[in-house]
C-alpha cells in the first residue's frame, strides 16, 4: 500500500472510484483562472473597467431613499431625468420596506434630487448619501492598487522567512495571486463592488488565506511517521474544517438583512475563501506534495 | 490553582473589558444631540443635557420622544438634567431640538451606526501642515461654540495635498453645513449721514468732498446713480445706500473687515463684564490695521457731535459702528465726539445678557469667532456621506442578528467535526471572550484608565508568582499580560467596517483553534508511537499560527498608510487587535484548555 521507493512513488490517488495522478487536481485551479481572467478582460474590453468599482473608487453620488410605499425606477427617472443628467436607478427591496438607490455625478446636489422627488410625490422617509469628488477617487483608487501590491509584497516577504524556501513561498503567492484574480472575477458575476471596505475584506482575505498554506506546508514537513498521503490527508481534513466553518459564519451574514458594507466584507470573504479551497488543495497541496516527494527522493 | 495562570489571565482581562464596556451612570432619558438656531431653546438647552420628561410626561427613548413633540402647540414643559425649562412653540414653528438614545455603554459606536455626517475638504489652494492645522483650530473652536461634542478632525495627508476628514456622529448635515457656513466673516459698518438741502449734498472723506444729488428715488453719488440697498466704492471704501429722507441721506461704509483684526483682546484689561441695572454687558476690544484705522477716519470725519444730556458726554450725530458677524449684527454703538476724523485702531465690541453665564458665553462666543477668524483657505468638499439616525439603529440591529446566526453555524460546524462538546464549548467560549475583549479595548469611559491599570497590576502579579512559585514563564503570554491592558487605553469607533473586523478576527480565531485542537487531540489517532509530547504538539500548532497571524496583520498593514485606509480603519484596527488578542491571551487558554483535557484522556487510557 505504501510505496515510498524513490524510482515508485505513488502518485495515483482515487476519487468516486477514479484512480488518477494528484498532479492532474492542477487542471481545476488553472482553468477556474484563466476562465477568471477570461471575465475580467472581457468587462474590461466591453466596458472600459476590468471591474465594477464602489463610489469611493470611482467617484459620483449616491442617494439611497426608503420611501413609505412601492416605488418604481421608472418614475423617479422620469421625476428626475431633465435636469439631473445621467442616472442609474435601482428599485431597493427590505423586510417591508421600499426604497431606491440613485446614482449619480459627483456634481450634482442631492438635496435638490430630494426636493425635486418629494415634489413629484415621492415620500422620503430616510435617506443615506455617499458622494466622493473625481480627484480623491482617482487617488483612492491609485493607493488601493498599490495597498494591494504592497500586501503581496509583505506576504511573500513573511512566507519566505516562515518557510525558509524559494519555492514554497512562490506556489504560496501564487496561489495568493490565483485566489484574488478568482475572488475579483467572481465578484463582477455577482454584482458586487470593489469598494473600500471590499478592498479591506480582500486584503484580509489575503492573509487569511495563506492559513491553509503554513499548516500544511508544517504538516509535510514534520516527521511523525506518516506518510505524504496520511500528512495531506491530516491536512486537508483540518484546512477544509478551518475554511468550511469561516464560510458558514459569513454565509450566515449573508442571509441576514445586513447593510451593503457588511454584505461587501462578507461576500468578498466568501468567494474569496472559496476560491482558496481551490487554489490550497488543487494548487498548492499538490505542488508541495510534488516538492517533498522529489527533495525526499533525492535525499534517499 | 496557579498552573491554571493562562485561564486566570484571560479571566481577568474578560473581567477588565466587561467593567470598561459596562461601567457607567446610569440615567433615564434621551441626549440632546443638537439645537438648531432658530429653536426657541436656543441658548438655554445645549447638547448633551438629558432630556427626562416633556409636558410631565416621563421620556424614557427616542421614540417617546418623537411622540410627544410630533405635535406640539403653545407651552411646552421639559425637564433637562433635573431642571424645568418652558418654552413656547407655535403650530409653524418645529421644537428643533435633535435628540439620540442615552448610551447604556461606553461603546463609541461609529457615525454608520448612530447616524451622522462624515465629509472630507480639500483646500482649494496648496496647503501645508500648519495651514491644514490652523483650519482645524479654527473649526475646532467653532465646534466648541457650538458646543458639539462629538464632531472629530482629523488632518489626512495624500500625494495630492492635505484634507480634512470631518467625522460628525450623531447629528445631521444641517449642523456640519452650519458650522462650514459660517465664514467667521467680520464686517463693522458705520453710517455715514449726509444732510441734504434741495435735494443737494456732500459727503465727506477726510479732506474730500463727493456731491449727493437726490431726486424722487434716484440718489446720485459723484454723478454716479445708485439704486436701493446697491453698494459703491469712493477711495477704496465701500459703501451702501440705506436711508433716504428729505433732509439726510445715510450711506453704510465698511470700515474694518476680518481680515483688519489683529488682536482680539481677551486680558482684564481690555476685557471684561460689568453689571448694568437689571443685565450683564460685556465687553472686549480689539485691534485693527492701520488701513481700518485710516477708513475710520476718512468716514467719520466731519460728522457733528451732539451731547447726550443723560450721561453728559458727547457722540457723533445720526451715527452709530454697527458690528456685523456673517451678516448678523452683533452691537451697534455710538461714536465718541473725540474719535471723529480720527485713525481709531481700537474698536470695542460691547454686549449685553441678562444673566451673567450667558453675558460671559456670548463674550467667548464672539471672541473665539473673531480669533478662529475666517478659515485661512476656502474649503472644497472633496466626500460627503450621510446617514439618518434611525437607518444608524436598524444598522446595530441586524449586524447583532448577523454575528449571533454566524456564531451558531461555527458552533454547528465544530460540533459535527469533532463530537465533543470538551473541544466545542471551549472554542465557543474562547471566541466570546474574544469579542468581549476587542469591545473593551476599544471603548472609553470616565473609569477606563483606573480599570485598565488594575487589570495591568494584576496580570504582573499572576506573572510573577508564577514564575516566582511554578519557575514557569512564557513570553508571549506575558507579553500579553502587559500589552492588552495598555492596548486598553486606546479607543476607536465601533463602525460597520469595524463589526466586519470583529468577525473577520473571531473567523482568524476559530481556525486558529481548529489547529491546535487537530495537531494535539488528532494527534492522538497515529498509530505510530507518540513521537512528541504535548508540549511540542502545542509548539508546533503556536508555530503555525504565529505565522498565519504574521501574514493576515502584514497584508492588512498598508491600508493603515494610504489616504484611502481612513474609510476602513475600523476594519484594519478591529482585525489586527482581534488577532493580537488571539495569539497573546485567548490562544495560549485554549491551548491549557485543551492540554488538561487530553492530559486527563491520557491518565484514563
Amino acid at each position: 500500500m505504501i510505496n515510498m521507493a524513490a524510482h515508485n512513488m505513488n502518485r495515483n490517488m482515487t476519487v468516486l472510484g477514479l484512480k488518477f495522478d494528484y498532479r492532474l487536481l492542477i487542471i481545476l485551479p488553472v482553468a477556474l483562472l484563466i476562465f477568471s481572467s477570461y471575465v475580467l478582460l472581457n468587462s474590461y474590453l466591453t466596458t472600459g473597467e476590468w471591474f465594477v468599482r464602489g463610489i469611493e473608487l470611482k467617484g459620483g453620488t449616491m442617494l439611497s431613499i426608503k420611501t413609505g410605499q412601492p416605488t418604481h425606477a421608472a418614475d423617479i427617472e422620469k421625476a428626475l431625468s431633465t435636469d439631473f443628467g445621467k442616472l442609474i436607478v435601482r428599485e431597493l427591496r427590505g423586510f417591508g420596506e421600499y426604497g431606491a438607490s440613485i446614482e449619480m455625478d459627483s456634481s450634482v446636489d442631492y438635496k435638490k434630487v430630494m426636493d425635486r422627488l418629494t415634489g413629484s410625490g415621492i415620500k422620503i422617509t430616510d435617506f443615506s448619501v455617499e458622494n466622493t469628488g473625481p480627484s480623491l477617487s482617482t487617488l483612492f483608487w491609485s493607493q488601493a492598487q498599490m495597498a494591494i501590491i504592497l500586501a503581496f509584497v509583505l506576504i511573500w516577504i513573511i512566507t519566505f522567512i516562515v518557510f525558509r524556501t524559494v519555492l514554497t513561498s512562490f506556489t504560496t503567492m501564487l496561489s495568493a495571486i490565483s485566489d484574488l484574480l478568482m475572488t475579483m472575477a467572481f465578484m463582477q458575476i455577482f454584482g458586487i463592488e470593489f469598494s473600500l471596505a471590499s478592498l479591506g475584506a480582500l486584503l484580509m482575505m489575503l492573509g487569511y488565506s495563506v492559513d491553509t498554506d503554513i499548516m500544511l506546508n508544517s504538516r509535510l514537513r514534520k516527521d511523525s511517521g506518516e506518510d505524504v498521503n496520511q500528512k495531506v490527508g491530516g491536512a486537508v481534513k483540518t484546512g477544509l474544517t478551518m475554511t468550511f466553518t469561516s464560510i458558514g459564519a459569513v454565509g450566515a451574514i449573508l442571509l441576514t438583512p445586513v447593510p451593503d458594507v457588511l454584505i461587501q466584507i462578507a461576500s468578498v470573504l466568501f468567494i474569496g475563501l472559496f476560491a482558496d479551497i481551490v487554489n490550497t488543495w488543487f494548487f498548492n497541496s499538490p505542488m508541495l506534495r510534488w516538492y517533498f516527494e522529489t527533495r525526499g527522493a533525492r535525499n534517499a | 490553582m496557579l498552573k491554571y495562570w493562562r485561564l486566570w489571565l484571560l479571566l481577568i482581562v474578560v473581567l477588565g473589558s466587561i467593567m470598561a464596556i459596562g461601567f457607567k451612570e446610569r440615567r433615564h432619558g434621551v441626549e440632546i444631540a443638537y439645537v438648531i438656531k432658530d429653536s426657541p431653546a436656543y441658548g438655554q438647552l445645549r447638547q448633551g443635557m438629558v432630556v427626562s420628561s416633556v409636558n410631565g410626561a416621563p421620556v424614557e427613548n427616542v421614540d417617546d420622544w418623537s411622540k410627544y413633540t410630533s405635535s406640539l402647540n403653545g407651552l411646552v414643559r421639559l425637564n433637562a438634567d433635573g431642571a424645568d425649562y418652558s418654552f413656547n412653540v407655535n403650530q409653524s414653528q418645529s421644537l428643533g431640538i435633535e435628540v439620540e438614545a442615552l448610551e447604556s455603554t461606553n461603546l463609541n459606536f461609529g457615525m454608520d451606526l448612530r447616524g451622522g455626517t462624515r465629509i472630507m475638504l480639500k483646500p482649494k489652494e496648496n496647503a501645508t501642515r500648519s495651514t491644514i492645522e490652523q483650519i482645524i483650530g479654527t473649526l475646532q473652536t467653532r465646534t466648541n461654540i457650538y458646543g458639539l461634542k462629538e464632531m472629530r478632525f482629523i488632518p489626512v495627508e495624500s500625494p495630492d495635498g492635505w484634507y480634512v476628514q470631518i467625522e460628525a456622529t450623531g447629528v445631521g448635515s444641517n449642523v456640519v453645513d452650519e458650522l462650514l457656513a459660517s465664514k467667521g466673516a467680520f464686517e463693522a459698518k458705520i453710517s455715514k449721514p449726509v444732510d441734504l438741502r434741495d435735494g443737494r449734498g456732500r459727503l465727506q472723506l477726510g479732506p474730500n468732498y463727493y456731491d449727493v444729488l437726490v431726486s424722487n428715488d434716484t440718489v446720485t453719488v459723484n454723478g454716479n446713480a445708485i439704486p436701493q440697498n446697491n453698494s459703491f466704492m469712493l477711495e477704496g471704501i465701500q459703501f451702501e445706500r440705506s436711508n433716504v429722507t428729505g433732509t439726510k441721506a445715510l450711506f453704510m461704509a465698511t470700515v474694518y473687515r476680518g481680515s483688519d483684526i489683529e488682536i482680539v483682546y481677551t486680558d482684564p484689561q481690555h476685557s471684561g463684564l460689568i453689571p448694568t441695572g437689571n443685565f450683564y454687558r460685556f465687553y472686549f476690544t480689539v485691534l485693527v490695521s492701520n488701513e481700518g484705522a485710516q477708513r475710520f477716519a476718512k468716514v467719520t470725519s466731519g460728522i457733528p457731535s451732539q451731547l447726550d444730556l443723560e450721561s453728559g458726554e458727547s457722540y457723533l450725530k445720526d451715527t452709530s459702528i454697527y458690528l456685523y458677524l456673517d451678516n448678523d449684527l452683533q452691537s451697534s454703538l455710538r461714536i465718541a465726539a473725540s474719535l471723529g476724523g480720527q485713525a481709531y485702531s481700537t474698536p470695542q465690541i460691547e454686549g449685553g445678557r441678562e444673566k451673567i453665564e450667558d453675558a460671559s458665553e456670548e463674550k467667548i462666543r464672539l471672541q473665539t469667532i473673531l480669533r478662529s477668524g475666517a478659515l485661512p483657505v476656502s474649503l472644497e468638499t472633496k466626500s460627503i456621506s450621510i446617514i439618518s439616525p434611525t437607518l444608524g439603529s436598524n444598522f446595530i440591529q441586524s449586524a447583532m442578528l448577523a454575528a449571533l446566526l454566524a456564531a451558531g453555524v461555527v458552533v454547528a460546524i465544530v460540533f459535527i467535526r469533532y463530537r465533543s462538546l470538551k473541544v466545542a464549548i471551549p472554542m465557543v467560549l474562547t471566541g466570546f471572550s474574544e469579542i468581549i475583549i476587542i469591545m473593551g479595548i476599544s471603548a472609553a469611559g470616565a473609569f477606563d484608565a483606573g480599570i485598565w491599570a488594575f487589570v495591568l497590576a494584576l496580570n504582573v502579579c499572576l506573572i510573577a508568582a508564577v514564575w516566582w512559585k511554578l519557575k514557569e514563564s512564557d513570553m508571549f503570554a506575558s507579553i500579553g499580560a502587559i500589552l492588552i491592558p495598555l492596548l486598553g487605553l486606546l479607543s476607536w469607533n465601533i463602525d460597520l467596517p469595524a463589526i466586519g473586523g470583529v468577525i473577520a478576527a473571531i473567523g482568524i480565531g476559530v481556525d486558529q483553534m481548529i489547529i491546535i485542537a487537530d495537531e494535539t487531540i488528532s494527534g492522538r489517532k497515529e498509530t505510530k508511537k507518540q513521537l512528541y509530547s504535548l508540549k511540542e504538539k502545542i509548539g508546533r500548532a503556536f508555530s503555525i499560527i504565529f505565522a498565519s497571524a504574521a501574514v493576515t496583520i502584514a497584508a492588512l498593514i498598508p491600508l493603515l498608510f494610504v489616504t484611502a485606509g481612513v474609510f476602513v480603519r475600523g476594519f484594519v484596527i478591529t482585525t489586527i487587535a482581534g488577532i493580537m488578542i488571539g495569539i497573546l491571551i485567548t490562544r495560549p487558554a485554549y491551548a491549557k484548555i485543551v492540554e488538561m483535557s487530553v492530559g486527563k484522556k491520557g491518565n484514563a487510557e
